[in-house]
């Protein structure tokens, strides 16, 4: 069937003319910079390729990366299996309390997250944090949770959950609207599972749902800078710092040059995870 | 709870045929994980309302302990005095309004154009959407301000609404919706006459209004929470929005800054980020049925 | 003005956003012709300007930032209006909560004294706005409240005050003076003093038969401490700060104590020094004879511990005076202040931990006029006594630091009132007498925050048991060197 060939520009054009104003020309600064010794005053100085060089041979640049990698780890398993199997139960049209819970789980996302930070240290304060009062009633030891290298990372992901799973949830909700619900009147007359049903039905026909989101918090791992700024400061031990924060830290040093090679790194780094993502997803497809 | 009529008659009949005692146990199974996982994603936030009708010097000394004979709403009438709170309500909703509209209206379009259409460049083009999700924000902060600058939005609403508007999550997002309608849908739609606006509008529109629905919400919250950018180009007095009025009131207890009216504004921020709470709330409330309302269901495969 | 310009623009804008919006939705009816389809085609046109304007900023904004970047090296000096009534409206920074509310107050003392200077006072997050507000040029500020920690990243965009100042610079505390001071140049009007004081709980000490007042060394605070948990095994009694950032911040007090720092007046590092060795030392000390509580400053175990008594000795800048104020309700009025012990007998009994000054941007439109502001604030007995006072904010006074302008830090005319959690003792005169022992300091480089993340981690990771002092000084130099010092 023939299609106007306007019409698709045309309905691409706002963001076209949004991103080029307000993204593409601030990406060419941003790689222009990258190659000074910028420090936003004076003119730049050309430094060629040694923002990239400093960086690439830099301990510090590999840990966040691998802070930020382990962190994706303790996030992303967890978030999909958490939001597919919450998701199919806020689907089911009997749950009792659906609308309440479909609430619930969204609430955290709203809450602001310099007061999530407050809420972190009393609840995971190693002495007299309620995490540890409730280990320490059944006879656990205390835990260091925001002062030990080892116990940091898995608060600040449970942070990171906490905040955005009732998000991912909204995401596989809206992926569930798209199976037929006869499928599934026709499997359990079958005698299948709910297991059964989660995994020959459910998950094969929302596959393209659970990549996108994949992906899509693959970009916020990597990129996270805002919870470990308010609630860790990148510590303990740096071991916090993630790419995103680590970044972070050369601006806020005005070692503009420094942050500029650094963020388009990241960007090359999470634009080869995503290809990955999506080629799997393209090659379970094709199967 | 009301439920859409269509949901209800599918529903019921299963729902009936279902009621063994083997399905009572797993219905409970079902709410007690879920209680669970209720009661983990919102006692942080119990927390924080709890904590914010105590003595502001309370919740730091015992921040386990509520007396609920020490309730006032001191910190809240602190907080409306000392913080500009009503003007970054009013200036968010501006901001919600325009920014959350354009999305709304040009992301889903955009969308439409990618999953629907070949075109020359699109591979191109889409390749910028996804550019757009993985530049962090805070690289772009400076160039973005030197722009504002020279467009004297410094401090504007433009600035504040056209930077980030047609959200780039919002276009991947949609697009993949939009891409499981099957394409029969819309030519049978060009067949009747309609245009090509006219097929996204009463053709697409209508299938994924649950999605749209959810879109709203993440828009709107993201809108809402959005600080990193607002707080640079909007200065205090004018244009702060809520996020901006938040942040700054909590400067002097993030980031090892504690300063003498560390009580204080713990106080005040609890209860502002209380406040905040309120609206989205009543809108999530609103939006949440539209999520799911079986219009798709049996009406389109096939 | 300010509203009407933008406001109309804004309208404008409204307008065609409404209009593209209404166009659109006409479109939505079905069998219309395919020429409708296409018709959103204003909205191409009109997106398209904007980014075309945009595109042509490109050249534009890199023309207006280039002679910024020439003026910057000429470093100006400041100049004082010299007219009688000097008249124009100044846009002021501060941080939010108590200290802007404290200076709100004094604005209207400052226009009795100039009636034709129009304060414009904003509560700002200076942390997230100076810089880049800075660099870009856009709105600049004509005074802003800064930590002296960070000025010496941004004097580059700074006024040098050295005329202005040079009437009072002789009666200004000399490590305010030094902290600001960068290649000759004074780049901030100094605020307030933070001298390092001996915080300690006086009642839970006297029942375990301590006397504080005898400790005049920090070899003294040790025995103390040995004494006090001779009788109470359970206690550290000497605080350990478990926060990188303010751990370092502490250290440096120490420094300061012995008349060093992390850097050298033209910015080397000087960490591999005896002094500091010594500092690490005593730290490691009480680490290793299980003398210390390691918590972060005010968390809630640090706050616990300090009320059951476990925790008696807080070596920290006079600003702890608000925990037993505010916090500590138990322990309130057990606690006093003392100069802090010295390192060998007879050495300075107090270095400074942190601080703050205010900073004139050179783009700012009416620095001069900002200039009488703080000139009004700090040097004239009006404001600075409003601002350490008996006030609305603090009926008391502001007991969290002390002036730096040495006539105003009087020990016996004090500007604030005894401290009643202090057991009513005279903080005024403790925190001045011993203010005015810091020795003098150097300008703190622009890296010393991102220090932290060496040093102040390397000295947790002593505190842990994991590097020795000498360990943590040699690490911390080659990191910092390589890291910071090298990148600059």
């Amino acid at each position: 069937m023939a299609r106007p060939r306007a019409a698709p520009y045309v309905f691409v054009a706002p963001f076209v003319a949004i991103f080029l104003a307000f993204s593409v020309y601030p990406l060419v600064f941003t790689a222009r910079l990258s190659l000074t010794n910028w420090r936003g005053v004076g003119d730049p100085m050309w430094v060629g390729w040694d923002n990239y060089a400093y960086l690439l041979t830099n301990d510090r640049f590999w840990s966040s990366l691998w802070n930020s990698a382990v962190l994706w780890v303790l996030i992303v398993p967890v978030q999909l299996v958490v939001g597919v199997i919450v998701a199919v139960l806020l689907n089911s049209a009997k749950l009792q309390l659906r609308g309440m819970y479909r609430v619930a789980f969204i609430v955290p996302f709203v809450m602001p997250l310099v007061a999530v930070a407050q809420i972190w240290v009393v609840l995971f304060d190693e002495g007299y944090g309620a995490v540890n009062s409730l280990l320490g009633s059944v006879g656990l030891p205390n835990v260091g949770w925001l002062t030990t290298g080892t116990w940091a990372k898995p608060t600040l992901a449970l942070l990171f959950l906490w905040k955005t799973t009732g998000f991912i949830v909204i995401i596989m909700l809206s992926g569930l609207q798209s199976i037929d619900s006869v499928l599934y009147e026709s499997a359990s007359l079958d005698g299948a599972s709910w297991s059964r049903q989660l995994r020959s039905i459910t998950v094969p026909l929302i596959r393209r749902t659970i990549m996108f989101v994949v992906v899509l918090q693959t970009l916020a791992v990597f990129q996270m800078f805002a919870e470990p700024f308010v609630v860790t400061q990148g510590g303990p031990y740096s071991s916090t710092t993630t790419a995103g924060y680590f970044l972070y830290n050369h601006i806020n040093r005005a070692d503009l040059g420094t942050g500029a090679a650094n963020s388009l790194l990241l960007v090359v780094l999470v634009m080869a995870l995503s290809l990955m993502f999506v080629r799997m997803l393209r090659v379970e497809d094709g199967s | 709870m009301t439920r859409t009529p269509r949901t209800a008659q599918t529903a019921k009949p299963t729902g009936a045929r279902r009621l063994t005692s083997g399905h009572f146990g797993r219905t409970l199974a079902i709410q007690a994980f879920l209680m669970l996982l209720l009661v983990a994603f919102l006692a942080p936030v119990v927390w924080a309302i709890l904590s914010s009708l105590k003595p502001a010097n309370d919740i730091i000394r015992a921040p386990l302990v509520f007396d609920p004979s020490s309730f006032s709403l001191d910190n809240y009438t602190a907080m409306f005095e000392d913080v500009p709170i009503v003007r970054g309500f009013g200036n968010t909703g501006v901001v919600l309004v325009f920014k959350g509209a354009i999305t709304m209206f040009f992301a889903p379009l955009a969308a439409y154009g990618f999953a629907k259409y070949d075109f020359r460049g699109k591979n191109a083009i889409f390749g910028m959407v996804l550019i757009t999700l993985m530049l962090p924000t805070i690289v772009l902060i400076i160039p973005l301000l030197l722009e504002m600058k020279t467009l004297g939005w410094v401090n504007t609403y433009q600035g504040l609404i056209l930077v980030g508007a047609i959200d780039a999550f919002a276009i991947f997002w949609m697009r993949q919706v939009i891409s499981s309608v099957p394409d029969e849908l819309l030519d049978a739609a060009r067949v009747d006459g309609c245009s090509e606006f006219g097929i996204y509008w009463r053709v697409i529109v209508p299938i994924i209004r649950p999605a749209l629905a959810g879109l709203a919400v993440l828009t709107i919250m993201n809108i809402y929470n959005d600080f990193v950018w607002p707080v640079v180009i909007a200065s205090s007095d004018q244009r702060a929005t809520l996020q901006v009025v938040l942040s700054t009131l909590a400067q002097n207890i993030t980031g090892n800054r504690i300063g003498a009216d560390y009580a204080t504004v713990t106080g005040e921020l609890l209860a502002a980020s209380s406040v905040a709470l309120i609206p989205l709330l009543i809108l999530f409330v609103l939006l949440q049925r539209h999520f799911i309302n079986g219009i798709l269901a049996g009406s389109v495969k096939g | 003005m300010r509203t009407k310009g933008p406001l109309s623009r804004y309208m404008r804008w409204l307008a065609t956003i409404s209009v593209l919006a209404i166009l659109a939705l006409g479109l939505v009816a079905c069998g219309s012709d395919e020429s409708t389809a296409t018709d959103p085609a204003p909205t191409t046109s009109d997106s398209a300007t904007t980014s075309d304007s945009a595109t042509t900023s490109d050249s534009a904004t890199t023309t207006s930032t280039a002679p910024t970047g020439n003026d910057a090296s000429n470093g100006d000096l400041l100049q004082a209006p010299t007219e009688d009534s000097p008249e124009g409206q100044i846009t002021i920074w501060d941080r939010s909560g108590d200290l802007y509310e404290v200076f709100d107050a004094t604005i209207v003392r400052f226009n009795e004294k100039y009636p034709n200077i129009i304060v414009n006072h904003l509560a700002v997050d200076i942390d997230a706005k100076l810089q880049n507000t800075l660099i870009t040029g856009t709105d600049v500020p004509d005074g802003v409240f800064l930590d002296d920690a960070k000025i010496g990243g941004f004097s580059d965009f700074l006024w040098d005050l050295s005329d202005v100042l040079a009437p009072y610079v002789d009666d200004i505390a000399s490590q305010k003076v030094d902290v600001n001071t960068i290649d000759g140049g004074v780049f901030g009007v100094p605020f307030d003093l933070d001298p390092g004081l001996l915080y300690y709980n006086e009642t839970a000490l006297a029942e375990a038969g301590v006397d504080a007042t005898l400790i005049e060394t920090y070899d003294d605070l040790l025995d103390a401490a040995r004494d006090y948990q001779a009788t109470n095994p359970e206690s550290g009694p000497i605080h350990l700060e478990q926060s990188p950032f303010l751990g370092q911040l502490q250290l440096e007090m120490f420094a300061s104590q012995l008349g060093t720092s992390m850097a050298d007046a033209a910015g080397e590092l000087r960490l591999d020094s005896p002094e500091y060795e010594q500092i690490l030392t005593f730290l490691d000390t009480v680490r290793e004879e299980d003398l210390g509580t390691r918590a972060e400053y005010l968390s809630p175990t640090d706050i616990a511990e300090l009320e059951n008594g476990n925790q008696v000795f807080y070596p920290w800048a006079i600003w702890f005076s608000f925990a037993p104020q505010q916090l500590l309700t138990e322990t309130t009025g057990d606690w006093r202040a003392m100069e802090l012990p010295a390192w060998e007998a007879g050495g300075a009994r107090s270095g400074a931990m942190g601080g703050s000054s205010f900073v004139l941007p050179r783009e700012g439109e009416n620095s001069e006029l900002a200039w009488l502001f703080y000139e009004f604030l700090m040097f004239d007995e009006a404001g600075y006594s409003a601002v350490w006072g008996p006030n609305d904010v603090y009926p008391t006074g502001l007991n969290t630091s002390i002036p730096s302008y040495l006539p105003a830090a009087d020990p016996t005319a004090p500007l604030f009132e005894p401290v009643e959690a202090l057991g009513g003792q005279d903080l005024w005169a403790v925190a001045t007498e011993a203010g005015a022992q810091i020795p003098g300091g150097t300008p703190l480089p622009s890296w010393w925050a991102g220090a932290v993340d060496y040093l102040g981690n390397n000295i947790q990771r002593m505190l842990d048991g994991d590097l020795n002092p000498s360990e943590v000084i040699s690490r911390s130099t080659d990191e910092i060197q390589e890291n910071l010092v090298d990148r600059q």
